[in-house]
């Protein structure tokens, strides 16, 4: 019980809430976090953990709401306030500098300088020494840490924090690119560090290891903080659906092994697939479908689209096009063989943002648009009709077509992108998040636009970590987890629960799920 | 700017009519306008300043035909440079490879006895060949093209001198030769002519061709590009050869103009170049290279240079005025990018 110890938490967060753009991200977080405790932090993608992990290291300002460090209020406005109290921040991509070694990355920032006002490079390393022997280092510590294995990047990642002291490390997914074998030594790490009196905050989709290691658990949900759990409440299926939020009976006998052929040939057949995260996949893509890729981020659904896009080189499997073997070896091959992608990130990837949306609906095609079909001339007249004609039939809100892409709304945006390939003849257009950071209305319309398109013939892949768009956008969904398909499903199975249940469904225990 | 349904997040015209952010908003507003018609408005106010200070000199036809006439290499050039400035990417060997292009056309026209218009077509193409290296460098070596160029540049400056010796190449060279650059056609000398086709050729190319049109998405958004299935590497390098010919070309009228090949007569192109591409691009449009704002620099910098000789001033203010003029051009294209949503 929290009233047995008289002092204050270490950390104490309350009250805490955050808006975007008019969107709940966190609404009144209550969270406490105890010296030499092991607090888990679980939720489905966009509950609103990172937003929380966000706030916590200064990189979000939230909108209401107080932190406490050992009973006092603090204000932390940038990441240094946060690592001033003692609270470091691991996050995914670790934030090490590559070239440096492991000593180095340990100390960034913190040198020692002798009288004459150079690094005392004896005094300045003793601190990371020391650490590296609390942690049980042995691989060298003078190898550039480009050159270490991410399992070994982490331990310098939780060096690093050592070194500064700190009180709290938060650890965000720190097991998701490490083998079994790398993740049992990280757990190692984790209880040393709760019992020499650091409270860990531990984030992760893993829901096994958070169950294993955590002394208590909370859960977000919708940015909501729905219920704190202590060691021994509760079993995995138990945490599903206080992630999901419902009851999962009905997701449990929800898994089709194999999907019963459809009517139409396959455009796209998908077999073994491997590289990188992604192992072994494989699926169809029926002619006029629109298939869902589902799971929780991380899980080689991007790097799935990459690979059949030709962004990526596949190192094993095979991609057939309407029963043709193919081999991308660069975008432009997947392009001209008729598939194209509208890629997550739309203002990096998708965009060319100075320029006119007629600029951005004609570039991938430009051929029509000459004024004899040898000639590389273009006929502006042309292009403007094409894309005036596109806009309008995609319903597309900008006053003129030579305005710049960049003023417009983000649903307006993914409506270019969609039209850049109504532009050319195409098989298969693959769609990452297509309705991410886009309003209700325009998610809507976009879906019609999916639907239509399948309709007319085109395969369709849609990506979404929203498992409430997949069942309202798609015929049939694969799921998949840690890289690997999960299951596949369709008609009557195809519900929101059962998507996030095989979300979950990690090799390891693929059983506790299903029981 | 934008009078469209939906407004950039943020943008001011919803916060204008409160009080404390409209001066920002109206600095904003300025800086704006400053950053796309600055140029212009300094181009203007040049101009009338000449005019009213040497009233018989500075507003007359032939001094207007003689700024152009100076303007047309460095417009060639500029031009050249505007193309791998527009794909995302820099040039710095150009004045280089026109030094090497003017000592390579008169010597194959002296010592090996070519055509002129052979020897021309053969040194247009070590320019092509010039552009060639310093893309493949930089999309396949994945070099940075400031130190691949650079490079490039200084071994260029190695073979202008190795050919040569040092001694410029001067005797020998037909007549036929100096009568390219000083010739008249229609009472307008013949640079201003190949300046203005040069210059047109790019236009068209740039903004009505497939592939002009592919150069400004890779200049845009590299990796937007090349999910759209634009071979990018393949149009940086298309990129950097137009740069190459026209380096080349702007050796070659030099080399006319001079009557002679002369190593490192053309390096001092380089700075001229980016000045007039950087002041281009902060001209009509919002910080982007693009052809018109380019030869609008070069007027703008012939100009001035004109203005500076008619009252002559020294030499060193010619440098003075340079220097200032190239790093007040890049200012104002950051401006210019910075406040385009204004």
């Amino acid at each position: 019980m929290p009233s047995a110890e008289p002092r204050a938490p270490l950390v104490r967060v309350s009250g805490l809430a955050k808006q975007f753009a008019g969107a709940r991200a966190l609404e009144g977080i209550d969270l406490e976090l105890r010296t030499g405790e092991v607090h888990g932090l679980v939720g489905a993608n966009g509950a609103g953990k990172s937003t929380l992990i966000r706030c916590m290291a200064g990189l979000v300002t939230p909108d209401s709401g107080t932190i406490e460090v050992d009973g006092r209020k603090v204000i932390i406005s940038a990441p240094r306030d946060a690592t001033e109290l003692g609270l470091a921040f691991i996050h995914q991509e670790l934030n090490l500098v590559p070239h440096f070694d492991s000593v180095a990355n340990m100390l960034l920032g913190r040198a020692k300088s002798t009288r004459l006002g150079l690094i005392d490079w004896r005094r300045t390393r003793r601190p990371a020494l020391v650490v590296a022997e609390r942690l049980g280092i042995e691989f060298p510590l003078d190898r550039r840490v480009d050159e270490l294995s991410v399992a070994q990047r982490w331990m310098v990642s939780i060096g690093r924090a050592l070194v500064g002291n700190a009180r709290m490390i938060a650890m965000d997914e720190p097991t998701a690119s490490l083998s079994d074998t790398e993740s049992r030594r990280l757990f190692e790490v984790v209880r040393d560090l709760a019992r020499s009196r650091v409270a860990v905050l531990y984030v992760s989709h893993r829901l096994d290891e958070v169950l294993e290691l955590s002394d208590s658990i909370s859960v977000l949900r919708d940015g909501r903080l729905t219920r704190r759990l202590t060691r021994g409440e509760l079993n995995k299926s138990g945490l599903v659906r206080e992630i999901v939020g419902r009851d999962l009976a009905a997701a449990e006998q929800s898994t089709v092994s194999a999907a019963v052929p459809g009517q139409t040939p396959p455009v796209l057949e998908v077999h073994r697939l491997r590289r990188g995260v992604v192992e072994n996949v494989s699926f169809e893509l029926r002619r006029g479908e629109v298939l869902g890729l589902g799971g929780l981020v991380g899980a080689g659904r991007t790097e799935v689209a990459r690979l059949l896009c030709g962004a990526d080189r596949p190192e094993a499997g095979t991609i057939r096009l309407d029963g043709v073997g193919v081999c991308f070896s660069t975008a432009a091959d997947a392009v001209g063989h008729g598939i194209g992608l509208v890629p997550e990130e739309r203002r990096s990837q998708g965009l060319i943002l100075n320029r006119s949306v007629a600029f951005n609906i004609n570039i991938a095609d430009q051929r029509p648009l000459r004024y004899l079909p040898w000639l590389p001339l273009l006929h502006a007249g042309r292009a403007r009709a094409r894309a005036v004609e596109l806009t309008e039939r995609l319903g597309i809100k900008t006053s003129s077509v030579d305005q710049p892409v960049s003023a417009l709304s983000g649903g307006n945006q993914q409506k270019v992108l969609i039209a850049r390939w109504l532009t050319r003849e195409r098989k298969v257009l693959v769609l990452d998040e297509p309705s991410r950071g886009v309003d209700i209305g325009a998610r809507a319309e976009i879906h019609r636009i999916i639907r239509d398109l399948a309709r007319g013939g085109t395969g369709v892949i849609a990506i979404s970590s929203d498992a409430e768009e997949l069942v309202a956008l798609c015929d049939r969904v694969v799921v998949m987890a840690e890289g690997r398909v999960t299951g596949e499903l369709e008609g009557a199975n195809l519900t929101e629960e059962a998507v996030i249940a095989l979300s979950y469904a990690h090799r390891r225990t693929d059983r506790s799920v299903a029981t | 700017m934008s009078t469209g349904v939906v407004k950039p997040n943020g943008g001011p015209s919803t916060l204008g009519a409160t009080g404390a952010r409209a001066p920002a908003y109206r600095w904003r507003r300025f800086l704006h306008l400053l950053s796309r018609y600055g140029t212009l408005a300094g181009l203007a106010i040049m101009m009338v300043v000449f005019s009213i200070a040497a009233p018989k000199s500075f507003p007359t036809m032939s001094n207007a035909i003689n700024i152009l006439n100076q303007s047309a290499l460095t417009a060639l050039i500029a031009g050249g440079l505007t193309m791998a400035l527009v794909v995302g990417e820099f040039d710095l060997s150009i004045g280089y490879a026109a030094s090497l292009a003017g000592v390579l056309v008169t010597g194959l026209i002296v010592r090996q006895g070519l055509s002129i218009w052979l020897a021309i077509l053969v040194v247009l193409g070590v320019g092509a060949v010039i552009g060639a290296v310093n893309g493949a460098l930089v999309t396949k070596a994945r070099v940075n093209a400031v130190i691949a160029t650079l490079g490039i540049g200084t071994i260029l400056i190695g073979i202008s001198f190795g050919y040569t010796s040092g001694a410029p190449i001067t005797e020998g060279v037909p007549e036929a030769f100096p009568r390219l650059s000083l010739g008249k056609l229609l009472g307008l000398p013949n640079p201003i002519w190949i300046m203005a086709g040069v210059l047109a050729l790019l236009w068209v190319v740039l903004n009505r061709t497939d592939l002009g049109q592919r150069i400004q998405a890779v200049g845009g958004n590299p990796e937007a590009a090349r999910l759209a299935g634009i071979p990018v590497d393949r149009v940086k390098i298309i990129a950097f050869v137009t740069t190459g010919v026209c380096a080349a070309l702007t050796g070659i009228l030099l080399a006319s103009l001079l009557g002679s090949g002369t190593a490192s007569a053309a390096d001092s192109y380089l700075l001229d170049a980016f000045a007039a591409a950087f002041l281009g691009s902060a001209t009509l449009r919002n910080g982007e290279f693009h052809i018109l704002g380019t030869l609008i620099g070069v007027i703008i910098i012939n100009t001035g240079f004109n203005g500076l000789s008619i009252f002559g001033a020294d030499t060193f203010y010619q440098y003075v005025f340079k220097g200032g003029i190239l790093v007040l051009a890049v200012a104002l294209s950051t401006v210019a990018r910075r406040y385009s949503q204004a």
